[in-house]
């Protein structure tokens, strides 16, 4: 039995900037992800990780090749098309969490059910900040929350929708060690709760260690992929 | 498929709205100029228009008292026939009274005055109060005899322009009166229009004694109807059809009680508009701020919006939730203005009644709020749709990597075609709600030819301050770099002091361009004096005794008549398509005169002037303006009704008229043969070339008024020193509202200054972390002010003169001259406001600590 792929990528090149600041970030990557699979990207700064990750969740689009995700060929849509895609099949973590700082905990969780238009958007975003273990910072706004206590908000709005993809961009940069370990935790528990597909970027070794596969990205090329990758692949 | 479809589900505006709400949890700051700037128009123009319709309410509700009863007939010259005057008392009780202009003098000589004499019967006044003094009853008053003398009661200007008291004599004409007493109400004086003296009021046989009463004497016959109370409109339009089927030559004005005053009600109104024109002024500076505080919010929202837009939300839901947010405050805003837009009329008639004409209707008035309130929106819409469109296209990778703002790209098409349709509205609602299009025209066309020339200048200097190069002095290159750096103050000091200041050099230049002019005619040009009601019988005496009297002078007169124009071309002169600028020839009496010969003063411009003894079928020249205004081609013919005789007349020709010239001008002046027989009396003026003296005029003014007692005799200087009293008046009000315009400047300053607060902060510590002192730095900050503020006002000084020149020449025909005092000190004003508030707005910022700061950075 073949595992259909969550993400798949082909031949993408992506350029940013205008003129002479024009800078080629991604050079040809060709990725597949698996359903379910959880990938490190690692590589010094600049090296085009984020903007891989970007590209995955539809938010960059390739200037070249195809991107599928979730089933969905991303480079025919349009912004609008893109955003309700992302709103319904993909949750992203980000390093300084985002909130919205005028909105409580509760609300932040239910902006993507709300945007989709689920009825129960404040039921289900209850149970998931509870799943978080935030059950008594539910209208609390983000100033009113610790760091870790905030990033526990991000995941759980990253997780409401049940997204096929959990994307993560450096999610403990801004964290101390002890509660970025629990937001690893969180995170991974919750994606093997939901069977989802978690590709995050990452500077902290032990975190990509803990990744399925880990993929290292060096000037816009997939340099070297570890051991575990083989496996995957070999399975 | 796209995956939108999914569920069906697109987010609506209920929801954007729940967004937009929850989003406004931070409070109002970083607003209050946006709604300040919204709330001061939109007050401005509500609080303009609910005060003129307040004062058009009172003139409407006090109608019958204004005019004296329901309706009034007014014939020039002469008086009601006795079958006018049965038909007149056949449908309600009525009321007579004569009205002319006298000298008045006192036993001492060279004591006169100009005086408005009213004589009344016993059934004045119909309705209303006259109210004496001394609380007596007017008509036992005027009717009895004191000493032999009859009775005169007077305002008391009158009194102290004379200086007589109660029970002195005064003469008018060939009598004596006696002062009896002094008018404390007289509840139609409104209707008599505009006054050049004070009041007289006797009887009507006193006013016969006068002997000021001759064929031609330009008195007014009024007769007042009263034919009910609360007589319906069409009632009352019933009695004028019937007047005017019956004595179809009587060349009566009629006037109902919902038209009692007016030339004054028109006044208001034009009046009002100029107000609400320069309210609108306001609310553009305004919008300035408004845009300001918008792009400094959504800059602040950027994290946030692409939050939402990585979540799933589109551009055009995020546009939703801010425009929602922007109404919001605009709603704030708006209702602020309107709650001070009904209350201004209140506070301006308690602070005004010593000068109102009239009592104004104390009562909130929706519509004109309402017109407060779209304005308001229409603004706010305008000026918040291009930064709120700009919020569409914020990329949700903003999360991940710093980019350039997106502040400088130009929004979607669909909003910047919104923001042009937005505007183009305000213009339509400034020019539907106008009173006059054509100023509302050169209004909008100014306004937004100013706006888009002060855009590029402010484009302009921050290219040229880019350019400028590398200077030693670090101040000097600090304040040019604040000037083109991103997030700089230039588009806005320039923009919103630009447009206040322009609109204040141009008013200042058209008023005193005005002042200039008509006091440069009276003392160049203007004749020192007007006699008018010389008797065709004593004309040749007249003038031998100011040639006496006068030696050096120039005598000119000329035949006079009184007549209301009935129709031109054939169409009546009610139904006749003119413009707001030539109705005034087609309303109320005309003088009107005969002449053989050119006057001196005119050249034809088209048709030919009558030989001398022509004898043919009446002709007529026009005034060559007014024609062309009125749109009369020569052969069109002219009917005008002259002591009761509707006579008509074809176009001869078309002669230019010196309108400035303050010397005797008519629009109309017929052949000879025209008003052969006709009773007249004569207009004369007397001028001496060069400078005269206040005592020369004085003299002449003593002698005449005692050798000729009949002839009202007016001072030009008097009534010029009237009219500067009334430009003086109007000139301050206008001062008055272009303030509020000035105001929005310091509101706009106030907002960008405080949106560019914290990069000063961020500069300024890092300059004194590198060593600069508090002194440098202010010293770069002046710079800066003094350069914006200068380059700003030199600009304002350009557009200001330019727009005074077209009004001055285009639209008022005069002569335009650069006043360089008028010129320098709005540019002086300028510098000391922006720099003077510009570091005012930084004060604080130099005094910022370096530590706290980088601690935070």
């Amino acid at each position: 039995m073949t595992v259909n792929p969550a993400l798949e990528i082909n031949g993408v090149h992506l350029s940013l900037g205008h003129g002479a600041g024009r800078t080629h970030i991604l050079k040809g990557i060709d990725l597949s992800i698996a359903t379910g699979e959880s990938v490190g990207l690692v590589g010094p700064s600049g090296s085009g990780k984020s903007t891989l990750l970007m590209v995955m969740a539809g938010l960059e689009r390739a200037d070249k090749g195809t991107v599928k995700a979730a089933g969905q060929e991303l480079g025919t849509m349009n912004e609008d098309e893109l955003a309700r895609f992302r709103g319904q099949n993909v949750g992203i973590i980000f390093q300084s969490f985002h909130l919205v700082p005028n909105m409580t905990a509760l609300e932040n969780v239910a902006v993507p059910l709300e945007l989709s238009g689920d009825p129960q958007a404040f039921d289900r975003a209850r149970e998931e900040l509870e799943a978080v273990g935030l059950a008594h910072r539910l209208n609390h706004y983000p100033t009113q929350l610790s760091g870790g206590e905030q990033q526990r908000v991000a995941v759980a709005r990253a997780l409401v929708t049940n997204p096929e993809i959990i994307i993560a961009d450096e999610p403990t940069g801004n964290l101390d060690e002890s509660t970025g370990e629990q937001i690893v935790e969180l995170m991974f528990l919750a994606q093997q709760r939901k069977n989802a597909t978690l590709v995050l970027v990452t500077h902290n070794p032990a975190l990509a260690d803990r990744c399925q596969r880990k993929i290292r990205v060096h000037s816009g090329t997939i340099e070297e992929e570890t051991p575990a990758v083989r496996e995957v692949r070999a399975r | 498929m796209s995956p939108t479809n999914s569920n069906g589900y697109k987010p609506g505006i209920g929801l954007a709205a729940r967004f937009a709400l929850r989003e406004m949890r931070g409070g109002l700051k970083g607003f209050y100029v946006f709604i300040a700037c919204i709330a001061l128009g939109v007050a401005a123009i509500a609080g303009v228009s609910s005060f003129s319709r307040a004062l058009t309410e009172g003139i409407a509700s006090e109608g019958q008292v204004i005019l004296g009863g329901d309706l009034s007939f007014t014939l020039v010259h002469r008086e009601a026939t006795p079958d006018q005057l049965a038909y007149l008392q056949s449908t309600g009780e009525v009321s007579e009274i004569a009205s002319l202009r006298a000298m008045a003098r006192t036993q001492t000589a060279g004591n006169q005055t100009l005086v408005e004499m009213k004589a009344v019967d016993d059934h004045y006044p119909l309705t209303g109060d006259f109210e004496l003094d001394s609380g007596q009853n007017l008509q036992t008053v005027i009717n009895a005899r004191t000493d032999g003398l009859r009775n005169a009661v007077a305002e008391i200007a009158l009194l102290a322009r004379l200086g007589l008291e109660v029970g002195d004599q005064i003469a008018v004409g060939q009598t004596q009166f006696h002062i009896a007493d002094t008018i404390e109400l007289e509840p139609d004086k409104l209707s008599s229009g505009m006054t050049v003296g004070p009041r007289l009021l006797v009887s009507q046989a006193a006013l016969q004694d006068t002997g000021l009463i001759q064929p031609g004497s330009l008195v007014n016959y009024s007769y007042r109807v009263r034919i009910g109370e609360n007589t319906p409109e069409d009632e009352l339009q019933q009695v004028i059809d019937q007047a005017n089927d019956q004595f179809p030559n009587a060349g009566w004005r009629i006037r109902s009680k919902l038209e009692a005053a007016p030339s004054l009600q028109r006044n208001i109104q034009r009046f009002a508009q100029f107000l609400t024109l320069i309210g609108i002024t306001s609310l553009v500076v305004g919008g300035v701020g408004v845009a300001n505080a918008v792009r400094s919010y959504m800059d602040t929202r950027r994290e946030v919006i692409a939050s939402f837009k990585c979540l799933g939300a589109s551009g055009g839901f995020v546009f939703k939730v801010y425009l929602i947010q922007m109404m919001v405050l605009a709603t704030i805003g708006i209702v602020i203005g309107m709650v001070l837009g009904a209350l201004i009329p209140l506070i301006a008639m308690a602070a005004l009644q010593s000068i109102l004409p009239v009592d104004g209707v104390q009562a909130v008035y929706p519509l004109q709020l309402l017109t407060g309130m779209a304005y308001g929106y229409l603004t706010a819409l305008a000026f918040a749709l291009w930064p709120l469109g700009r919020a569409h296209d914020i990329a949700p990778t903003v999360l991940f990597r710093d980019e350039v703002s997106t502040r400088n790209r130009y929004p979607k098409p669909l909003y910047i075609a919104g923001a042009a349709l937005t505007l183009l509205l305000l213009a339509g609602l400034a020019l539907v709600m106008s009173y006059d299009k054509t100023i509302a025209i050169i209004f909008i066309g100014a306004c937004a030819g100013t706006y888009l020339l002060l855009l590029g200048v402010a484009r302009l200097i921050m290219a040229a301050a880019r350019r400028v190069p590398t200077v030693h002095s670090t101040e000097l290159r600090l304040a040019v770099t604040n000037i083109y750096r991103p997030g700089a103050l230039t588009p806005s000091v320039v923009l919103s002091l630009g447009l206040g200041l322009s609109l204040l050099v141009t008013l200042a230049l058209i008023d005193g361009n005005l002042r200039r002019d008509l006091n440069r005619t009276a003392e160049e040009q203007a004749p020192s004096f007007f006699f008018v009601d010389i008797q065709d019988s004593e004309r040749d005496a007249f003038q031998s005794f100011i040639e006496q009297n006068a030696p050096g002078s120039d005598f000119v007169s000329v035949p006079m008549l009184r007549g209301t124009l009935v129709s031109l071309k054939g169409i009546p002169a009610a139904d006749y398509p003119a413009p707001p600028g030539a109705e005034w020839v087609l309303r109320g009496d005309r003088g009107i005169t005969y002449s053989d010969a050119l006057p001196e003063t005119s050249t034809i411009t088209a048709g030919e002037w009558w030989p001398a003894d022509y004898s043919g079928e009446p002709l007529v020249s026009f005034a060559d303006e007014n024609a062309r205004e009125l749109g009369l081609n020569i052969g069109d013919m002219v009917t005008v009704n002259v002591l009761g005789r509707q006579i008509s007349a074809k176009i001869a020709n078309f002669r230019t008229v010196n309108w400035e010239s303050m010397s005797i001008n008519f629009v109309m002046i017929f052949s000879p043969n025209t008003f052969a027989g006709a009773p007249h009396a004569h207009l004369a003026t007397v001028g001496w070339p060069g400078e005269t003296t206040l005592q020369q005029e004085l003299d002449l003014l003593s002698k005449v008024t005692q050798a000729f007692p009949t002839v009202t005799s007016i001072r030009v200087k008097d009534a010029i020193e009237q009219i500067n009293e009334i430009v003086n008046q109007l000139a301050w009000a206008i001062r008055g509202a272009s303030s509020i315009t000035l105001l929005a400047s310091v509101l706009v300053l106030a907002g960008a200054l405080a949106a560019g607060h914290q990069s000063r902060i961020y500069d300024a510590v890092i300059l004194k972390t590198l060593g600069a002192t508090r002194r440098r730095l202010i010293k770069a900050y002046i710079l800066e002010y003094l350069i914006l503020g200068g380059s700003t006002a030199i600009f304002a000084l350009f557009a200001g003169s330019l727009a005074a020149y077209f009004i001055i020449t285009g639209v008022m025909g005069g002569t335009f001259t650069l006043l360089p005092v008028t010129v320098v000190t709005s540019i002086i004003g300028a510098l000391v406001f922006t720099v003077g508030f510009g570091l005012l707005g930084t004060w604080r910022v130099l005094g910022e600590k370096p530590a706290p700061v980088l601690r935070n950075l």
